[in-house]
């Protein structure tokens, strides 16, 4: 019996901003919540500052994040929220990425 | 970074943010012990007793609360933060049910508190009778639950964590009972009603403090699994790359 193709198009549909594992991960987290501060990001992605800053850039250009600017005392504090877009994105990822990968129990 | 597992990522961050929402950890363990201490204060003879209270059990009745209050503020932010702040996302059912147990704090605070006040008047005039016939006539209770109705729930819900603010309610409604009732029961001769009023009430002064142990126990056992929590989910964290 001939196995199915895999549908390239549909692999090839896959939002890249959102494949990439860094910011899948930052998405991830920010849907989670209603607002993260960057600290918190940094330490549970295990990414460095430059990285994480470099990915939110990305994400923000995106539109799939707003950042935060605030003041704890004099100490600045940056802080993202995912926006609808943004969730909209996860989302429609999630739901691509299930469609593609294999059914339970077989190859 | 290694291949994020998702669902754990997404788990992590509502943890950690349910510590900036409503779990105080080792604040709630302390004020368990507060609360179960308070009530073998109360327990005490010396205590109970109407003529004198000791001036350290009245002094911790007085400031324990608050110095809980303000020792919580700080545990939060030296403790439960160390990662920075995660705002939870809204979570419809938790409000729901904050609300429902805010209206029912809010309620036994007023039956409580109108005990009380009413004790204390019984008390005042029977030791000053003079002073009765100058006072308006006892109607004037009655707008006192609408009263509280309208301002207890607001002030309870000021505070970000209403099961460990029930703790310290427990506390201050502790100390008030025998401040306003016992002080004045044993010096008046018991008149009709009073008497019966004052072992009702000394009977619900019982069941409360039984209460407020088992409450303080739970307390403590459930600030100390949220530590825990919060001890694992530092655990979960993975290395941060250099650079």
């Amino acid at each position: 019996m001939p196995q199915p193709k895999p549908d390239l198009h549909a692999i090839l549909d896959l939002d890249r901003t959102v494949h990439e594992p860094a910011r899948l991960a930052i998405l991830t987290v920010l849907s989670a919540a209603e607002s993260v501060e960057f600290l918190f990001l940094q330490r549970v992605t295990g990414l460095s500052k430059g990285n994480l800053s470099s990915h939110t850039q990305k994400l923000e250009a995106a539109g799939y994040l707003e950042t935060l600017k605030a003041f704890k005392g004099r100490i600045p504090a940056t802080s993202f929220r995912i926006t609808e877009d943004g969730r909209a994105a996860l989302q429609t990822y999630h739901r691509q990425l299930r469609a593609l990968l294999p059914k339970e129990g077989k190859p | 970074m290694t291949t994020p597992d998702l669902d754990a990522l997404a788990a992590l961050t509502r943890d950690y943010a349910a510590f900036q929402a409503r779990k105080s950890g080792l604040a709630t363990a302390l004020g368990g012990l507060a609360a179960l201490l308070l009530a073998l204060a109360a327990l005490s003879p010396r205590f109970m007793g109407a003529t004198f209270m000791g001036r350290m059990v009245v002094e911790y009745l007085v400031w324990v609360p608050l110095v809980w209050l303000g020792l919580k503020g700080a545990l939060g932010r030296g403790l439960y933060r160390k990662l920075g702040s995660v705002v939870a996302a809204p979570d419809v059912r938790y409000e729901r049910r904050r609300w429902f147990w805010i209206l029912g704090l809010a309620l036994f605070l007023i039956v409580v508190l109108l005990s009380a006040v009413y004790a204390f008047s019984q008390g005042f005039f029977q030791a000053n009778p003079a002073r009765a016939a100058l006072c308006p006539p006892p109607l004037w209770i009655l707008a006192m639950p609408p009263l509280y109705l309208l301002a207890t729930p607001w002030a309870v819900r000021g505070i970000e964590e209403a099961r460990v603010y029930a703790v310290l309610v427990g506390q201050s409604i502790l100390w008030l009972i025998p401040l306003f009732l016992f002080s004045f029961a044993p010096t008046v001769p018991p008149r009709s009603g009073w008497g019966s009023f004052g072992n009702a009430a000394g009977i619900g002064l019982l069941v409360l403090i039984g209460t407020i142990q088992i409450w303080g126990a739970l307390a403590m056992i459930r600030g100390w699994k949220e530590h825990r929590e919060y001890l694992a989910i530092l655990r979960s964290l993975p290395r941060v790359q250099e650079g």
